[in-house]
């Protein structure tokens, strides 16, 4: 794209942004959920980062098996005698993992396919025909199949809840995106010989970014979920320890009537990463309308 | 026999509940003494299960449930004992001419189908005509027919099959897995496979299906009379199966009362916890099959012995049987031939032991390092599913890192027909015919040789077995047979699960059958067990 130097376009947006972005950040701080739920997001993160210096990995048997929880076992044992703490523990770094990744590619794929549409109007007719019928299928059992055709691996999860996510964020984007190309500044921007490529990445894109920073926590959330509905179905990386591979293994075992340990803590800690992200995703979104700054 | 694939085993054990029930005489007398006070069998037994019917045609592979009721309803000319051997059922006697070329079944003269006409000979010729001919598609029994040229009933109680060359394997096995269906009904459908057989069905068993509840619930009623039930009479009113979406929805259901029995076997993990609950008992029933991994020898390296001895010394085979089979399972010694079948077991035979450090230098011998392996294995079975772990953690311990593909049954099913696994990880229902079922197994045709082997000399011992009918001779080969599979490391049984099936405690008088197939609600059971 073209370096032209616009020096006046450029940097008022930038420190509007900056003042813009303090301004939501004094917002945010007021609202006490949003804060406990963000600490909650990074409690989690921290989890995911430090489980080997928590749990060691839940690997093995013991003869301990179905245990209720005691002081030597937290969240008591498996029906193979495992630590379902440890299981818990390690099942963040996955579940969280997925659910970044998962959300990364489809944010990705979503932003782009709605900033083009809305950006160039000849293709919007068919990008939009193309979410709209993505949005149409009938998104679970199709997770399924396909999980189930490829086979079970992390890739595989990761994949599969992208493809069927970014249809949502597309839209999302599309519409914020609508709303801004029009404006006397995206005119400016291309009267002063800016190219497309320019254009979208330092003016449509921070314009939509507010949007794509709520969308990125809920389809994580989201993404959180559809792994942890997968595995339950069995369609999980049964090499990797995530949360609904741990509810998975107590369907399975039938333990989920006589051992409620091996079902609670896992469904606790979904519980949690998802109103977590969700309360996060509508402080963040309070905090940044600037009327809700002033009320 | 076989180790069927998992419809085929279902079809089977289906098959085999129907003879079983048919059979052993001597269960309903035991019954009786221990129901005597029933309300003269007014009662209805409800039967969890977590399968659905697919179809109700037995001569087709289905279901488990399909073949639990196809089991009430058309009997079996032999059933089977815990030790595998062949008891009386719908056939009194049962054997080969001096010339091994013929061989024959005399039937009880006092079977009928619920319709009022005879059950005879010809019906059972028909059944094996058709199942010859047609090889109905997921059926089992048309693997025995290999030498089977026709059926001849050559009297009201007598059928006659003609043989191509001398065969021990086909009549007790096609007698065992085979149920008999009436030919005046079958025999108006031109092609079995498009015959579904969900409607107006006629019984020969102690119970025929009334109504049909797709997804939901399969009702049966009394039959009378059924020779096998004291004095004519099945002891219920009615059997009920109902559908539940999983065993851990089945445990409550059996908690509340709500059903009667669960069906399929408990999981391991909950037979203590059920053994400790009020109202509700547990019986054992003896496994006839074995659980196994076997190893493509078709790929590198595991076409090196020495590679699959490694990797059988990387099993920690006792943990497994007392972690994640609870100590419900004994040790197959891996041989194809357990202890199950007492008369053909080499007791010389014994487990590889848990050694990682030989496992490591047999692989450093064969010149590999740094293996990785893909092990395939059915989701269906939560035991297996439970273990697969163990086994990449010991495999681990010898330098061996194995991928673990857990997999829905219709992939499986694909994947192991394809022969596209390093590693195979399964079970058999039933094993009951040394020789039959090291035929399917290891001979380069057979129909389940998972290991992919094709072994001159093991082909050889195999087949000279199959072709002699002196038991001593085939005893012998058996065992050397069995011997060679174990030094050479070609099938790696690891071991004989014992299965447990949970019931209400007011219900007295189940007769145990082995196998989950048949169990405790084969026909000979179901027909004789009273409400206390």
């Amino acid at each position: 794209m073209s370096a032209i130097a616009l020096p006046g376009i450029e940097v008022d947006p930038v420190a509007d942004q900056e003042s813009a972005a303090s301004a939501t950040w004094y917002a945010f701080r007021r609202n006490p959920l949003g804060l406990i739920a963000l600490g909650m997001l990074v409690l989690l993160t921290l989890i995911a980062v430090a489980a080997p210096l928590i749990s060691p990995y839940p690997r093995g048997f013991s003869t301990d098996v179905l245990q209720a929880p005691s002081s030597a076992h937290f969240f008591g044992t498996d029906s193979l005698g495992r630590d379902v703490f440890a299981e818990v523990v390690w099942g963040t770094r996955i579940s969280m993992t997925v659910g970044v990744s998962a959300s990364a590619l489809a944010i990705g794929i979503g932003v782009l396919v709605g900033m083009l549409g809305a950006y160039f109007r000849r293709v919007d007719a068919v990008l939009r025909l193309v979410v709209d019928l993505s949005l149409s299928l009938p998104v679970l059992p199709l997770m399924i199949l396909v999980a189930a055709v490829a086979g079970p691996s992390l890739g595989t999860i990761i994949v599969v809840i992208s493809f069927f996510s970014w249809p949502e964020v597309a839209r999302v984007v599309r519409s914020q995106a609508l709303s801004v190309v029009n404006l006397p500044y995206m005119d400016a921007a291309r009267l002063v010989g800016g190219g497309h490529a320019w254009i979208l990445r330092r003016h449509l894109l921070p314009a939509v970014a507010p949007v794509v920073t709520v969308s990125v926590v809920l389809t994580a959330s989201r993404a959180v979920i559809a792994e942890a509905g997968l595995s339950f179905l069995g369609l999980g990386d049964p090499n990797s320890w995530s949360w609904g591979r741990v509810l998975y293994e107590s369907q399975q075992a039938g333990s989920m009537t006589s051992a409620w340990w091996t079902t609670l803590f896992p469904s606790i800690a979904i519980l949690l990463l998802v109103v977590a992200a969700t309360l996060v995703a509508l402080a963040y979104n309070d905090a940044r309308n600037p009327r809700g700054r002033e009320s | 026999m076989s180790r069927l694939s998992p419809s085929l085993r279902l079809g089977v054990v289906a098959v085999a509940v129907a003879a079983l029930s048919a059979c052993a005489p001597s269960a309903p007398q035991t019954a009786v003494e221990n129901g005597a006070t029933g309300n003269d069998g007014d009662n209805t037994l409800t039967i969890a299960t977590t399968t659905d019917v697919v179809n109700l045609n037995p001569l087709l592979g289905n279901s488990r449930t399909d073949s639990w009721v196809t089991n009430l309803m058309y009997p079996r000319l032999l059933t089977i004992a815990a030790d595998g051997s062949k008891e009386p059922a719908l056939a009194k006697s049962w054997g080969y001419s001096p010339d091994g070329k013929t061989g024959f079944y005399e039937l009880r003269d006092d079977f009928s189908w619920s319709d009022g006409k005879k059950l005879t000979a010809t019906d059972v010729a028909y059944t094996i005509n058709t199942i010859k001919t047609q090889n109905p598609t997921g059926g089992v029994v048309n693997g025995f027919m290999t030498s089977l040229v026709k059926a001849t009933a050559v009297s009201t109680t007598r059928v006659e099959l003609q043989l191509s060359r001398p065969d021990s394997i086909v009549v007790p096995e096609v007698g065992f897995w085979m149920n008999v269906v009436p030919e005046h009904v079958f025999g108006k459908q031109p092609k079995m496979d498009d015959f579904p057989n969900n409607e107006n069905w006629v019984s020969a068993g102690p119970y025929r299906l009334s109504s049909v509840v797709k997804g939901q619930s399969y009702t049966l009623d009394r039959v009378e009379p059924y020779p096998l039930a004291p004095s004519g009479k099945p002891s219920l009113a009615k059997v009920v199966f109902r559908v539940y979406p999983d065993v851990n929805t089945e445990i409550l259901a059996l908690k509340k009362g709500d059903v009667d029995v669960i069906g399929n076997a408990l999981p391991p993990a909950q037979v203590k916890d059920l053994k400790a609950t009020n109202g509700i008992q547990v019986a054992e029933v003896p496994g006839l099959g074995f659980t196994h991994m076997t190893y493509n020898m078709t790929r590198k390296p595991m076409d090196d012995v020495r590679v699959r001895q490694a990797l059988a010394h990387a099993v920690d085979y006792p943990s497994i049987r007392a972690v994640a089979v609870q100590g419900q399972a004994v040790t197959a010694n891996n041989s194809p031939i357990t202890d199950s079948l007492k008369e053909f077991a080499d007791p010389s035979l014994k487990e590889y032991p848990y050694d990682p450090a030989k496992a490591k230098q047999l692989l450093a011998d064969a010149g590999v390092s740094g293996l990785k392996l893909v092990m395939i294995y059915s989701l269906q079975d939560p035991v297996i599913a439970a273990w697969a772990t163990m086994v990449k953690d010991s495999a681990a311990q010898a330098g061996v890192t194995i991928e673990l593909k857990g997999l829905d049954r219709n992939t499986y099913l694909a994947k192991t027909a394809a022969g596209d696994y390093d590693i195979y990880a399964g079970s058999f229902a039933i094993m009951d015919e040394p020789v039959s079922n090291m035929s399917l197994q290891y001979l380069p045709e057979g129909a389940i040789n998972y290991s992919q082997v094709d072994d001159p000399k093991l082909t050889n011992i195999i087949r000279q077995a199959q072709s002699t009918v002196d038991p001593d001779k085939q005893k012998t080969l058996v065992r050397q047979a069995a011997g060679y599979v174990h030094a050479n490391m070609i099938d790696n049984i690891m071991y004989v699960q014992n299965l447990n099936l949970a019931y209400r405690d007011e219900w007295t008088g189940f007769n145990i059958k082995p196998s989950e197939l048949l169990s405790i609600i084969d026909p000979s059971s179901l027909a004789v067990v009273q409400k206390k």
